[in-house]
């Protein structure tokens, strides 16, 4: 899931950070574009090098590890999505599922990373803008697809071995099954997904919407 | 005696929603409100927020017109509240779902546990005792509500029901579903620690109750004054020295108590979350009576003695 309602919060203070917040949150930001950057060519090395897109996952696991759960600030779906699926459960990364959301992750990051940093330099490329307001029309919709289709991969070896799930009796008088836990979750990006996608169209609209007014000068 | 002349704004766009000439300079928010509601069928009182600045806080019902710093032509801004629904009919609601719900799992109504189990009842006797705790606990809210608070405000906003009854309702099925449960497992301790989880329950339900009745007692029928409360004869109030809302601590006890009665995961959930809900409001309301009284005792804490 793409959490842009918080992106959005970052460049629009309207009382700049301290010297010290934004030295932080400019090495943060090229740090994490740097790390995605790093999964990206590891992921298109390894490509080459296979020639065909199977077993990506290993290619850039440890760094993909590293960086997103360095993201504590980030998007909790997007940790969930790393560990509790496609790591618990070997079989799903071997999936072309996970492929499509890691790719679409990837380029979202690098775009919104620099996004950051140039911001906070006061230097933001218009590229880089309408990148980040315009790829997203392609790329919310891959993530997405990517991540539904790895969980739902997931749930027949999860209800087969019973992964994470906890069942009566026991002495704490408690059960938890993984495999429902996973079905609610794939239900909730039906209401939760339109509304990110079209809170995202109306900030294009707001950011880029001067875009609209050249193209009518004709 | 000088008449007034009251305007009444909206407070977002600022368009002259209401006047009213002739008004005497005696008259409360409150009448004003009435009178408002006239011309505007659709927004009755409770649903009124009357203030002076559009900004500014809500003025009371028993504020008097003259004695508010306006004009003799007294310019008000109107919020709109949205639709209200009152205390008595939320609590009345929140607190009778748990009852009924509770019951049904209790009764083992079909469709929840396995069809061999329908109208059975728990071999476990714990289980029994426990449904006599969490029914006596939701009887003696539903009376309270009825018989003992005296509320501040009359109404609260329609969709903290849903809010409410969802949390209550949720979090009672919930636990309700493991108690009961045919394969429900007894406290490890046995005998010892089911009783030493009663006494514990017990001593916090009369605590709780005895502090509702002292609260009471400060506030004089119909009126919305408020007093620093103190002990009272009855011990189980001395607790007002170390704490401002001992009625929040009780009620923690008790649901610990019930935790360790029926050794259940989701009830330590559930009290947990009551416990920081609760400290949220304490914290609030010990804020506000250190506000109001210059007097107020410095020992006390919010929730916990010398703690929270």
């Amino acid at each position: 899931m793409f959490k842009a309602a918080h992106s959005d919060v970052a460049p629009k203070r309207k009382k700049g950070p301290g010297a010290l917040a934004t030295a932080y949150l400019v090495i943060y930001n090229v740090v994490m574009t740097a790390g995605w950057l790093v999964i990206a060519v590891g992921l298109v090395r390894a490509y080459l090098a296979r020639g065909s897109y199977h077993g990506l996952y290993y290619s850039i696991e440890k760094p993909l590890k590293f960086f997103q759960t360095g993201a504590i600030l980030e998007v909790m779906s997007r940790v969930f999505l790393t560990w509790a699926v496609t790591h618990s459960v070997r079989e799903v990364q071997s999936e072309d599922s996970v492929l499509l959301f890691v790719t679409a992750w990837t380029v979202t990051e690098i775009i919104r990373y620099s996004f950051y940093t140039f911001s906070l330099l006061n230097h933001l490329p218009f590229l880089i803008k309408w990148a980040r307001y315009t790829f997203f029309f392609v790329l919310y919709p891959m993530g997405v697809t990517g991540e539904l289709l790895t969980i739902y991969a997931a749930l027949p070896y999860v209800q087969k071995t019973g992964l994470y799930s906890v069942t009566l009796p026991n002495k704490y008088n408690f059960s938890f099954d993984y495999y429902t836990f996973l079905i609610l979750i794939m239900i909730s990006y039906i209401p939760l997904f339109p509304q990110l996608y079209f809170h995202m169209i109306r900030q294009r609209k707001k950011v880029l919407g001067h875009v609209e007014d050249y193209s009518k000068v004709e | 005696m000088k008449h007034y002349e009251v305007e009444i704004l909206d407070a977002k766009t600022k368009d002259k929603l209401c006047f009213l000439d002739k008004v005497e300079p005696n008259a409360t928010i409150g009448e004003i409100k009435s009178m408002f509601h006239k011309s505007h069928p659709q927004w009755y009182p409770a649903r009124q927020s009357i203030r002076l600045d559009p900004k500014g806080k809500s003025l009371k019902d028993e504020d008097v017109l003259q004695h508010l710093p306006v004009g003799t032509t007294a310019t008000f801004y109107f919020r709109d509240l949205g639709a209200q629904i009152s205390w008595v009919t939320v609590f009345l609601t929140e607190y009778t779902g748990p009852l009924v719900i509770y019951l049904m799992f209790y009764f083992r109504v079909p469709f929840i546990y396995a069809p061999k189990y329908d109208f059975t009842t728990s071999k476990h006797w714990v289980v029994h005792l426990a449904c006599m705790c969490h029914s006596f606990h939701y009887v003696k809210r539903l009376l309270e509500t009825l018989f003992v608070h005296r509320f501040s405000h009359g109404t609260m906003p329609l969709r903290n029901i849903f809010k409410n009854c969802t949390y209550y309702w949720g979090f009672a099925a919930w636990m309700a579903y493991y108690i009961n449960h045919p394969l429900y497992t007894p406290p490890i301790y046995g005998e010892q620690q089911i009783r030493l989880a009663l006494i514990v329950f017990l001593f916090c339900q009369i605590g709780n109750f005895s502090i509702h009745v002292a609260l009471r007692n400060l506030r004089p029928p119909g009126s919305k004054t408020r007093k620093i409360p103190y002990p009272t004869k009855n011990p189980f109030t001395w607790i007002f020295l170390l704490v401002s809302c001992p009625n929040y601590t009780y009620e923690l006890g008790s649901w610990l108590g019930f935790t360790l009665m029926t050794q259940c995961l989701p009830v330590a959930f559930f009290t947990l979350v009551g416990f920081i809900q609760m400290t949220v409001w304490a914290k609030g309301k010990h804020r506000s009576y250190l506000k109001e009284f210059r007097d107020y005792p410095p020992l006390r804490s919010p929730i916990l003695p010398f703690v929270l």
